[in-house]
């Protein structure tokens, strides 16, 4: 039995060592794209400046208060930005990450390998969970000393515990998507319209109680919502880990669904091309 | 005769057939029986059965479209056979998809597409030995070895959408030895490759045979199977057509034809009649035949023997009548013969 279980362990160890791999790889990968990553970057900051022209024209009042002090548009705004990215990574990143993957015909080269399929869903995004946040917090400060912002930056700590049930969250429905992109080989489309509907549905860019009546609850439901209160109280309040601990606990078992899900979803997905004989066809 | 499975051990060349397979099951890397594959209405493989024996090349050949590389994909575990059994390592439990099925075997698939582009061969190599299990720093180091043995070392830090396809090729190559497995899968791995680069190629799988490991080699060069491979598998439409030693696929030909140059032989046509053809036909009589080429008068003739019927014999019984043979070529490889031979002629 001990045997089995250090068999196991010894096992789920292997497997968690070759993350380190895929992040090496990703990393070449992106600095082979220089402007690529330049332009990311410059798009960024070119977002926040159109959003702080459009701040000017909000009134501060129409914003909720967090932590007792009124807040501006750009502080606001600033945070929902913040999150997008973790959504691009779990959505867009982990989808086109497979697309690439078929390809360049590297997914079979890959599924031969004696790695599990949940290790390569996990690498695809690996790198960018690292990234991400380092992004996060550099998005923030350039926010905060160019154009005046003030975030609590004591708050990154109970951001980082709210990203701990978020993150999967969005991998989950990520890797869901990259099944049926695995699947149907086109899909970015419909995904994309999900995810934008998703993402007007929240409090990204705007305080969900402009929204209709009728979609108020649906977006208050909406776990972007969610992750996007429990961030702005820490980084725009004073809200400690204790504090968002309602959000955290309210996106773990949307989280534990999702992940589920997109470990069975791609499984299957892997199934049927195999079945097919259609893994290597892009 | 081409709808017959030719079968080495009929012929009593040593190749192991269906009774063999308990007997030998200790040697037996990978045991085929009974595959088939549908693609919609086409039928890549028909009942194919093949014993992949330990220590040694078995070459898989076919003109395209024989179901060569569908072959290789389902013993990869890429694709499922519709029917049939895939017993790897006398192991019938272990599941084609499971992490020890694929740690046995490695495949060298036959496109190009199977690397990350954008960055090094190295670093290719590097990423695909940690999937093999390999720490960092092994890793590396292994990455390097077999760089240098497919003789890459010169593209050093060239990323791979830079390489040309030999070098893909040899790539591949490197990937599969990158850690030591008991079955390597190659198809069309010297496609590609000068000869050089192909003889390279074809030594490194040869010492890794010495090693212990079966090597499953896919191929239509059918030159490079004589004095490599130990045992032939044909396909044709999906099907066996033959299974046996290289020596008994090369005794599948018809008559040996042999491109032959006699004096005198280069005379008007009426003078041959009466000449040295006439005098060759009779002397050949029962041997074979000999009958003028298709190309312009220049003294070649083209002699195909019969069954059972060695050159020595027929040049022997030329010389006897005073014919003077003055050069005697090989007008087509047996393999070549053989190929032809058992495989259905393109439509």
């Amino acid at each position: 039995m001990a045997q089995i279980a250090r068999s196991r362990f010894s096992l789920a160890s292997s497997e968690v060592r070759k993350l380190s791999a895929f992040v090496r790889r990703d990393l070449l990968e992106m600095l082979s794209y220089r402007l690529a990553f330049v332009s990311d970057w410059l798009s960024m900051i070119g977002q926040v400046v159109v959003f702080y022209f459009v701040g000017k024209m909000v009134s501060p009042e129409t914003i909720a208060a967090y932590g007792g002090s009124q807040v501006s548009y750009i502080e606001f705004v600033a945070v929902g930005i913040a999150l997008t990215a973790v959504l691009d990574v779990g959505l867009g990143k982990v989808i086109s990450a497979v697309r690439q993957e078929q390809l360049y015909g590297t997914l079979e080269a890959l599924l031969a390998s004696p790695t599990a399929s949940t290790t390569a869903q996990l690498g695809l995004a690996a790198y960018d969970m690292l990234y991400v946040p380092i992004r996060m917090t550099i998005f923030l400060v350039l926010v905060s000393v160019l154009f005046g912002a003030h975030f609590t930056w004591t708050g990154l700590g109970p951001v980082a515990f709210i990203l701990l049930a978020f993150g999967p969250l969005v991998w989950g429905l990520g890797i869901v998507s990259a099944a049926g992109v695995l699947t149907f080989r086109k899909g970015t489309l419909v995904i994309g319209f999900a995810g934008f509907a998703f993402a007007v549905a929240s409090g990204i860019y705007f305080p969900v109680g402009v929204l209709p009546t009728w979609l108020q609850p649906l977006a208050e439901a909406n776990p972007i919502t969610v992750a996007l209160n429990g961030m702005r109280s820490a980084l725009l309040g004073t809200a400690g880990y204790r504090d968002v601990l309602p959000e955290f606990l309210q996106l773990v078992p949307i989280a534990v669904v999702c992940v589920i899900a997109g470990i069975v979803a791609f499984r299957a997905a892997l199934r049927r091309e195999r079945g097919l004989g259609t893994l290597g066809l892009y | 005769m081409r709808e017959e499975l030719h079968v080495g051990m009929a012929m009593g060349t040593g190749i192991a057939a269906a009774s063999d397979r308990d007997v030998g099951s200790r040697e037996i890397a990978i045991d085929v029986r009974g595959v088939s594959r549908r693609f919609d209405k086409k039928e890549a493989l028909r009942g194919v059965s093949l014993l992949l024996r330990r220590g040694t090349v078995h070459a898989l050949l076919g003109p395209n479209g024989a179901g060569k590389t569908t072959l290789l994909r389902i013993l990869a575990g890429l694709v499922d056979p519709d029917a049939g059994t895939v017993v790897v390592e006398g192991d019938p439990s272990m599941e084609r998809t499971s992490r020890r099925y694929r740690s046995t075997i490695r495949m060298t698939p036959s496109g190009d597409r199977s690397f990350y582009l954008r960055i090094s061969g190295i670093e290719n190599l590097v990423f695909f030995a940690r999937m093999y299990g390999l720490r960092p720093k092994q890793a590396k180091s292994r990455a390097q070895e077999c760089f240098a043995a497919v003789g890459l070392e010169h593209a050093g830090d060239l990323r791979v959408g830079r390489y040309s396809h030999g070098m893909q090729k040899r790539l591949s190559v490197a990937r599969a030895l990158l850690v030591p497995a008991p079955i390597l899968l190659i198809d069309e791995a010297t496609h590609d490759l000068d000869p050089q680069g192909a003889a390279r190629i074809r030594g490194l799988i040869r010492e890794t045979v010495e090693e212990g490991a079966a090597v499953l080699w896919a191929t239509q060069r059918l030159d490079e199977i004589r004095g490599f491979a130990d045992h032939v598998t044909l396909l044709n439409r999906g099907e066996v057509r033959f299974e046996g030693t290289v020596r008994a696929f090369m005794a599948v030909s018809p008559p040996r034809r042999y491109l032959v140059h006699l004096r005198d032989a280069a005379k008007s046509e009426n003078d041959r009649e009466r000449g040295i053809l006439a005098r060759s036909q009779e002397a050949l009589d029962g041997l074979g035949r000999i009958v003028p080429t298709d190309e312009a008068d220049d003294g070649h003739l083209l002699m195909a023997l019969e069954e059972d019927v060695i050159l020595s014999q027929a040049l022997g019984a030329l010389m006897a009548t005073e014919i003077e043979v003055l050069a005697c070529l090989e007008e087509r490889s047996e393999i070549e013969e053989a190929f032809l031979n058992l495989t259905d002629p393109e439509v």
